[in-house]
C-alpha cells in the first residue's frame, strides 16, 4: 500500500504500476475485496493528498475534488450551491458511507445506480482526469461509456468535477426515498439553469448509464416560466413531460423491478421535480417549495 | 504487511497489518469485542467505529487507511470501573438492548451525534443510527435510548421508564393495582398497560426490571459465540455448491490438501453417512430423515460440498477453490408448483431417507386434518348465504440475524467436544450431534452464549456437525462463521405458501364453513415441514368459531434454499391469508371488518377443534372431546377495544382524512389483523431449572432455557426473585449449557417465559421451602407457612424476621449444613393462547403504489407481562420484522436457483429511518398455568401486522392486493388493473 503525500507523487505512483488499485473512501473497493472478487496487491490510497480534498468555487464553476466525500456535499455552503447534489447525498447509504464515500469513487465505480450520477448528468458536469503524462477533461456522458466502464486510460486518475455554479433551481428525486422502506428503483436529478434558460433531466438506474431526456428537457424548458421562477403547466403538459421522461429511459427488468415500472417510476419522479423546482431569488434564497 | 499507527481508544499503537486486512479484523484482533462481523458490505454497521470522531464501517475500510488516525471504539467509554457512561446508562435503562450484538456501533453513533448535535430532533436521530441495522427492537426503544442519553448528558434525571397505565374499555373501570407507578410517562417507548384486578399486587414480577445481562452488552466484554480466544485456533469454510441441483461425481481434494496451512478437508467421499433431519426439535425427531453432513448430491445452490479446516480464514478459503469437483447437473425444480407437476425431477431420489411422504411426486409431507367429515363439510357449505374463495401467496423471507450463524469448538482436556454456538436450542444439538459425529452424547458439550438475534434460524443444527467433524479430523480448535451471504442461502428461510380459503358465511355474518388448502414450499430438505405446515392449518382455522373445518396441505420439496422455522412459524402464512380474507368478505357483505370479526371471534371456553387434528405429534384418529382444548385467559375483545382508540379508527372512511387536500396522489387508510399464537408445544415443552443459595443470600439460578437476546434469563430472574424475597440483581443467571444446567426443550414455540419460567417458579418455590424451614427453626416459629420471604429477609407472622444471608450462613457452615438448592422440571398440558390485535395506518402513493406505513398500534395479551419493557420490546421487534415480510423482503432466486439478492440493501430490512412509531398496549389477563400469570409474548406479533398493512391499503385504494411483499411496483399493477371506482388514478 502506497501513501503519496502530493498530487504529484500520486501520479508518480499510478504511472508505475498501472495496476494498482487507488483506494479513497473503500466503500465500494473493500465490498469486492471482502467478496475474493479483487485482492489489492497494490494499493495507493488518495487519502493524504491535499490536492484532492474538499472544494473550491472558481468563476461561474464549483470544482468538486474526487475525495470529497457526502457528507461534505451536504454542509453549508456547498448544499445550498448545489442542493440537488447535497440532496442525492442525503440519500446515499447510511452515515457511514456517506462518511466514506467520495465522489471520485461514485464515478470511477460507474454503477447505474450511482446516486451522484445523474446529478452530474444534469448539471453537465465535466469530468478533469490527470495523468503523469497530464490532464483532460471529459463530459460526464463521455467519462461513462457502459455499466460499471469508464474511459479512465490507465495511469490516469479522477482529480476532479467542475460543475457550472449558476442561478438555478435543483431537485433530485427518488422512488423508495427513505423513511419508506423501499429498494430505490430509479432517480431523477433536474436542474432549470436560470442563466441559459434550460432544464436537464438526469435520470438515474433507469439505463446501463445516467441518461439525460432531450425531448422532455424541451418540453420542460418552454413551460417553465423563467421570470417568475416557477413551472407553469397543465395537467395535460405534465403528463406529457412524464411520458416524454419515460420514454429517454433504457430500463431492464431485474429483481427489484420490471423494466415497464421503472419507466412509469422515472416519468412520475421526473414530473415531480419539475412541479418542485423553484429559482432561487438574487439573494439565493428559494421560496418554499411545497 | 505493513505497519501501520493509529490512536486506538486513547493509547498509541503500532501494529503490523495485512493489506487486505480490513478494520475490522485488526480491531478485533487487538481485542476490541464490541466491534463485530454483520456483513461484508458495510450494511449491517456491527462494526461501526469512529474514525476522527466520523462513524465508519470498519469492515469495510482497509486496516490501513487508518494509518495515522484516531479510532474509537466501545471500549474507550470504558473507564475500568462498574460506572456506566450516560450513554452506555441510557442504553441499559431504556431496554434498547435485546440481543445487544451491534450494541457497540450504537452507542459510539449516539456519540458521535450527540457531540455535533446536543439535542437532537427525532429525525436526526433516526438518521445517525440508520446505517446500524437492528432486527430485535424495531428501534422504538433504542431512539427512546438515544433521547435519554441526551437528557443524562445534560444532567437531568429523567424519571424510568415505565408503563402507561390505561383503563380498560371492555369491562367496567376497576381499581388498579396499587404496585403499578409510572402513570406519568408518555414517551412512545412506554408500554400501554392495561391492568387486571386478577393480577395479585407483585415485588418484581410486572416490573421493568433491567436486562441482567446488559452490562457484557453495552460494555463491549466477552459475549457472543465468536468472543472466545483459543490457542491454536483453525478457521472453516465450506464450499458451497453453484448448481440447484447436481449429482457429485468425483471431488478431487489432493491440490487443497497439499496447500500449506490446510489441516483438514472433509466431503462425502471422507465422511460417514449417517442421516438427520436438522431441525432442533425433541426426540424423536419429525421425519424425514434426509440430510447427511456431505452428501454425494446437491439440492440448491448454496449446498454444503466439501469443508476445509486452515492456519487462516484467506487459507481456508483458496483450498476450497483448490476442490476439483466434478459435477452432472441436473435440471432444478424451482417452484413447488412445478415440483408436484408429473414428470418433475427428483429432488430426493437417494435409497436411504426415511419419512418422505411421496419422494418420487416431490411431496416432503402430506397434511389433513378436519372437525367434521367430507359430506357435512360439504352440507355446511350448501347451508351458506354466501361462500367467499381466494387465493394468496406469501414468500420466502429470510431471519437476518445480525450475528450470522458463528460457532467455535475445541476438545476439552478430556477430550470431549465441546462447541460454543450462536444456537437456540443447545440440548436438542448436543443430541443431535451424537450420531453424526459417532460420540456419545456424555462426550459433547454444547454452549449457548449470548445470542445476536435467532428467530428460528438457530433451531436448527446448521453449522455444529461441520465444526464437530472438523475438530475431531484435526484435534485443534476450529471456528466457523457464515457470511452474510451464506447466511441467505445455506442457513433458513420462512416458507412460502400458497393458500387458498373457501369460507361459507351466513346472511348474519356467521362462519358455517372453512376451506383452506396449502401448498407449501419447504426448499431441498424437509426441516420443520410437516410441524410448521400443521401449524398453518391450526392458525388459519382457529381464532374464528367455526362450525366445520378443514385443512389440507401438500409440502414440496424444490431446489431452492431451505426452509425451517422462523418466529410465527407458519402462523404468518396463514393469517395473511385468513385476516386479508376476512376483510375482503367484510368487504363484499358491506359488514364493518370489526364487526365481522367480532361475530365470529374465540372466547374464553371456545374449543380449539382442528388443533387435535393437526398436533405435533401427528393426528389424532379418534379425537375424543377431552382431547379438545379450550380457550383460556383471554384478552381478545379488549385488545380490539383499545387499539380501535388508540389507532384512530374512526377516521376511516373520512374523505377529508383518507384523501389529503393538497396532496393529490395521496390515499390514506387504516387496516387490522388479529393473531393467537400458542405457548410452548403442550405435554412437549419441557423446560428444567435448579436454583442455589450462596453464602450471601443471593442464588445462582441455572437454567436449560435459551435467552437468543429475548431477555429471557431476565424475565426467568424476577420470577425466582418474586419467590425467594430478592432483587433480579440478586440472581446470577446461567443458561444454555449442557454440561451445567438442566435439560430444555430450547427457545422455541413461545415457551421460555411460559414453560421454562413455571419450572424457574417451581423452582425456586423448592428452595424456599428448605428456606423457609430454616428459617422457621431459627426464629423460632412452629408453623413455617407462616414465614414470608421478602426483601432479602424470612419474616414471621409476628414481623421478626432473620436475612437471608444469615439462613445462608447457617445452612452451608453452621447447623445441619446442607446447600439449599432447589430443581424443578416443568411440561404443560396446555398452550394458552397469547392474542393480539394489530393495527396499521398507511399512506398510499397512488402513482407510484409506494405504501407508507405511519403508525402501527399492537394491543397484545400476553397474560401478566413478567418485565413490561422486555414485553413490549418483543412486539416493537416482532411487528419490524413483520413491516419487511409485508413490505420489501423477499428472497430472489434467478432461473438457475442463484440468488439475487443474498445482501443487505437489495435485500431490504427495517432501518432506524424507516421504522414507523409505534404503540404497544399490554392487556394483561391472570393465566392460571402461568408463573405469576405470564403466557408468551415472541411470535404474536409478528403475525397479523401483513394483513394489516394489506387491509389499510384495501381501505385506502379499494385495490385488495393478495400477494406479499406490497411492493410500490406490486401496489401501482393491482391499481392499474383494477377498476374499482376509489383507485381511479
Ligand atoms: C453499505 C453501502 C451502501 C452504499 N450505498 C450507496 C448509495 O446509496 N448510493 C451510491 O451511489 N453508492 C452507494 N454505495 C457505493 C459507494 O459508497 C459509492 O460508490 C462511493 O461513492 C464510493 O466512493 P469511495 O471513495 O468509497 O470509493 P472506493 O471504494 O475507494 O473506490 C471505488 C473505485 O473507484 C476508484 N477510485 C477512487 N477514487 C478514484 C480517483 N480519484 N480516480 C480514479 N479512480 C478512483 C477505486 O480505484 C475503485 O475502483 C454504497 C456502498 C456501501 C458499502
Ligand atoms: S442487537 Fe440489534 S440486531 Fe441484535
Amino acid at each position: 500500500m502506497l501513501v503519496p503525500a502530493s498530487l504529484d507523487e500520486l501520479l508518480a505512483s499510478v504511472a508505475a504500476d498501472t495496476r494498482a488499485d487507488l483506494i479513497a473512501g473503500g466503500t465500494d473497493l473493500m465490498v469486492e475485496v471482502n467478496f475474493g472478487r479483487r485482492s489489492p496487491e497494490s494499493v495507493i490510497s488518495v487519502a493524504l493528498v491535499p490536492e484532492l480534498k474538499s472544494w473550491y468555487r472558481s468563476g461561474d464553476e464549483v470544482i468538486l475534488n474526487a475525495a470529497l466525500t457526502y457528507s461534505e456535499m451536504m454542509r453549508p455552503p456547498l448544499c445550498e450551491l448545489l442542493p440537488a447534489l447535497a440532496q442525492a447525498a442525503r440519500t446515499v447509504g447510511s452515515p457511514q458511507i456517506r462518511n466514506a464515500g467520495t465522489i471520485g469513487g461514485n464515478l470511477a465505480t460507474a454503477s447505474p445506480a450511482g446516486d451522484t450520477l445523474p446529478v452530474l448528468a444534469a448539471l453537465e458536469a465535466t469530468v478533469v482526469l490527470e495523468s503523469a503524462e497530464g490532464g483532460r477533461a471529459v463530459p460526464v456522458g463521455e467519462f461513462i461509456v457502459s455499466v460499471k466502464r469508464t474511459s479512465l486510460a490507465p495511469g490516469e486518475i479522477i482529480r476532479s468535477v467542475r460543475v457550472p455554479a449558476r442561478r438555478a433551481a435543483q431537485e433530485f428525486l427518488k422512488v423508495g426515498t427513505r423513511n419508506a422502506m423501499v429498494i430505490a428503483v430509479c432517480s431523477v436529478a433536474l436542474v432549470a439553469d436560470a442563466e441559459r434558460r434550460e432544464v436537464h433531466l438526469g435520470l438515474g438506474s433507469v439505463g446501463p448509464v445516467p441518461l439525460r431526456a432531450p425531448r422532455a428537457e424541451e418540453l420542460a424548458t418552454s413551460l417553465f416560466d423563467w421570470d417568475e421562477g416557477v413551472p407553469r403547466a397543465s395537467e395535460k403538459e405534465l403528463a406529457r413531460l412524464a411520458e416524454l421522461a419515460s420514454e429517454a429511459a433504457r430500463p431492464i427488468d431485474d429483481h427489484r423491478s420490471t423494466a415497464r415500472y421503472r419507466r412509469h417510476a422515472v416519468g412520475v419522479c421526473a414530473r415531480r421535480a419539475f412541479e418542485r423546482a423553484r429559482l432561487p431569488d438574487a439573494t439565493g434564497r428559494r421560496s418554499v417549495t411545497p | 504487511m505493513m505497519e501501520i499507527s493509529i490512536d486506538l481508544n486513547g493509547a498509541g499503537r503500532k501494529v503490523e497489518v495485512g493489506l487486505d486486512e480490513s478494520l475490522l479484523r485488526l480491531l478485533r484482533r487487538l481485542g476490541c469485542l464490541s466491534v463485530r462481523y454483520g456483513s461484508s458490505t458495510g450494511e449491517t454497521g456491527a462494526a461501526a467505529v469512529l474514525v476522527d470522531g466520523d462513524l465508519v464501517s470498519a469492515e469495510v475500510m482497509l486496516a490501513v487507511q487508518a494509518d495515522g488516525h484516531r479510532v474509537e471504539t466501545l471500549e474507550s467509554l470504558d473507564p475500568g470501573t462498574a460506572e456506566l457512561h450516560p450513554i452506555q446508562q441510557a442504553f441499559v435503562e431504556t431496554g434498547a438492548l435485546q440481543g445487544g450484538y451491534s450494541a457497540g456501533a450504537m452507542v459510539l453513533a449516539t456519540k458521535a451525534l450527540l457531540e455535533r448535535r446536543p439535542d437532537p430532533s427525532d429525525e436526526e436521530i433516526r438518521d445517525a443510527l440508520s446505517g446500524i441495522l437492528d432486527r430485535e427492537t424495531g428501534y422504538v426503544k433504542v431512539l427512546e435510548a438515544v433521547r435519554r442519553a441526551a437528557a443524562l448528558l445534560h444532567g437531568e434525571k429523567p424519571p424510568p421508564l415505565a408503563p402507561l397505565v390505561l383503563e380498560p374499555l371492555t369491562t367496567s373501570p376497576t381499581t388498579r393495582r396499587g404496585d403499578l407507578d409510572g402513570e406519568e410517562s408518555v414517551s412512545p417507548a412506554a408500554p400501554r398497560l392495561v391492568p387486571s384486578v386478577d393480577v395479585p399486587p407483585m415485588a418484581v414480577v410486572g416490573k421493568p426490571e433491567r436486562k441482567v445481562d446488559a452490562l457484557r452488552m453495552v460494555k463491549g466484554h466477552e459475549a457472543f459465540a465468536d468472543d472466545v480466544e483459543l490457542r491454536g485456533l483453525l478457521h472453516a469454510k465450506i464450499l458451497r455448491s453453484p448448481y440447484a441441483h447436481a449429482r457429485i461425481r468425483s471431488i478431487d481434494d489432493s491440490a487443497a490438501r497439499a496447500l500449506p496451512g490446510v489441516h483438514a478437508v472433509l466431503h462425502y467421499g471422507n465422511t460417514a453417512r449417517v442421516k438427520y433431519a436438522s431441525g432442533g426439535q425433541s426426540w424423536p425427531n419429525p421425519k424425514p430423515y434426509d440430510q447427511v453432513s456431505f452428501d454425494d448430491k446437491v439440492r440448491h445452490v448454496g449446498d454444503r460440498v466439501a469443508a476445509v479446516a486452515a492456519e487462516s480464514p484467506e487459507i481456508a478459503e483458496e483450498a476450497c477453490r483448490l476442490l476439483k469437483v466434478t459435477y452432472d447437473v441436473l435440471p432444478p425444480v424451482l417452484s413447488a408448483k412445478e415440483a408436484i407437476a408429473p414428470g418433475a425431477p427428483v429432488v430426493h431420489d437417494e435409497p436411504d431417507t426415511e419419512g418422505i411422504y411421496d419422494a418420487s411426486r416431490n411431496l416432503s409431507h402430506h397434511i389433513e386434518g378436519q372437525t367434521v367429515p367430507d359430506d357435512e363439510l360439504a352440507e355446511a357449505f350448501a347451508r351458506a348465504d354466501r361462500i367467499f374463495e381466494e387465493t394468496f401467496s406469501v414468500q420466502a423471507v429470510q431471519h437476518c440475524p445480525i450475528e450470522p450463524h458463528v460457532a467455535v469448538g475445541w476438545l476439552d482436556g478430556d477430550e470431549r467436544l465441546v462447541i460454543r454456538t450462536s444456537n437456540q436450542v443447545p440440548f436438542h444439538t448436543r443430541r443431535m450431534l451424537s450420531p453424526l459425529l459417532a460420540l456419545p452424547v456424555k462426550s459433547i458439550r454444547v454452549i449457548k452464549p449470548r445470542i445476536g438475534g435467532g428467530f428460528g434460524s438457530k433451531q436448527e443444527m446448521v453449522i455444529e456437525d461441520v465444526v464437530g467433524h472438523l475438530v475431531l479430523a484435526t484435534g485443534r480448535p476450529v471456528r466457523l462463521e457464515l457470511t452474510r451471504e451464506e447466511e441467505f442461502v445455506s442457513t433458513r428461510r420462512r416458507h412460502s405458501q400458497t393458500l387458498t380459503f373457501r369460507t361459507g358465511v351466513s346472511s348474519d355474518g356467521k362462519l358455517v364453513a372453512q376451506d383452506l388448502s396449502v401448498l407449501a414450499d419447504t426448499g431441498a430438505y424437509g426441516t420443520h415441514g410437516f410441524t410448521v405446515q400443521s401449524l398453518t392449518g391450526q392458525r388459519g382455522l382457529s381464532q374464528y368459531n367455526c362450525p366445520a373445518k378443514r385443512f389440507r396441505c401438500d409440502v414440496a420439496y424444490t431446489n431452492r434454499p431451505v426452509a425451517g422455522a422462523f418466529r410465527g412459524y407458519g402462523a404468518p402464512q396463514a393469517l395473511f391469508a385468513l385476516e386479508s380474507h376476512l376483510d375482503d368478505i367484510a368487504r363484499q357483505l358491506g359488514i364493518d371488518p370489526v364487526e365481522l370479526r367480532r361475530r365470529n371471534w374465540v372466547r374464553s371456553g371456545d374449543p380449539l377443534d382442528i388443533v387435535p387434528r393437526l398436533g405435533e405429534r401427528g393426528a389424532v384418529e379418534e379425537v375424543r372431546p377431552e382431547d379438545i382444548p379450550r380457550i383460556g385467559s383471554c384478552g381478545l375483545a379488549e385488545c380490539v377495544a383499545q387499539g380501535l382508540v388508540a389507532i384512530g379508527w374512526e377516521r376511516r372512511g373520512d374523505p377529508s382524512w383518507s384523501r389529503p387536500p393538497g396532496r393529490p396522489s395521496i390515499r390514506r387508510g387504516i387496516g387490522m389483523g388479529l393473531a393467537m399464537q400458542g405457548s410452548g408445544i403442550p405435554l412437549v415443552d419441557m423446560g428444567a431449572a435448579s436454583i442455589k443459595m450462596n453464602d450471601d443470600g443471593s442464588f445462582n439460578l441455572l437454567a436449560g432455557a435459551a435467552d437468543i437476546g429475548t431477555g429471557a434469563d431476565t424475565a426467568l430472574a424476577q420470577i425466582a426473585a418474586e419467590v425467594l424475597g430478592v432483587t433480579p440483581a440478586d440472581i446470577v443467571v446461567y443458561s444454555g449449557d449442557t454440561d451445567v444446567t438442566p435439560f430444555d426443550v430450547g427457545a422455541y414455540a413461545s415457551s421460555t417465559t411460559y414453560v421454562s419460567g413455571m419450572a424457574v417458579k417451581k423452582a425456586a418455590e423448592a428452595a424456599r421451602e428448605r428456606i423457609v424451614a430454616r428459617a422457621a427453626r431459627l426464629l423460632g416459629v412452629e408453623d413455617a407457612c407462616e414465614i414470608h420471604l421478602r426483601d432479602h429477609h424470612a419474616v414471621g407472622a409476628d414481623g421478626r424476621s432473620i436475612s437471608l444471608e444469615k439462613i445462608a450462613l447457617n445452612a452451608l457452615h453452621t447447623e445441619d449444613q446442607e446447600q439449599i438448592i432447589g430443581t424443578a422440571s416443568h411440561v404443560s398440558p396446555d398452550s394458552p393462547a397469547p392474542f393480539a390485535a394489530q393495527f396499521a395506518e398507511v399512506e398510499v402513493d397512488v402513482e407510484t403504489g409506494q405504501v407508507t406505513v405511519e403508525k402501527v398500534v399492537t394491543a397484545v395479551d400476553c397474560g401478566v407481562a413478567v418485565n413490561p419493557l422486555g414485553a413490549s420490546g418483543q412486539v416493537e421487534g416482532a411487528v419490524a420484522q413483520a413491516l419487511g415480510y409485508a413490505l420489501t423482503e423477499e428472497l430472489v432466486l434467478d432461473d438457475h436457483g442463484r440468488p439475487l439478492n443474498a445482501r443487505f440493501g437489495p435485500y431490504w430490512i427495517l432501518r432506524s429511518d424507516d421504522a414507523p412509531p409505534q404503540e404497544v398496549i399490554l392487556v394483561e389477563t391472570m393465566e392460571p398455568s402461568g408463573p405469576f400469570g405470564a403466557k408468551s409474548v415472541g411470535e404474536v406479533a409478528i403475525d397479523s401486522v401483513a394483513p394489516a398493512v394489506r387491509n389499510a391499503v384495501l381501505d385506502a385504494t379499494g385495490v385488495a392486493i393478495d400477494e406479499l411483499p406490497l411492493t410500490p411496483e406490486r401496489v401501482w399493477r393491482a391499481l392499474q388493473t383494477s377498476s374499482a371506482g376509489d383507485a381511479d388514478v
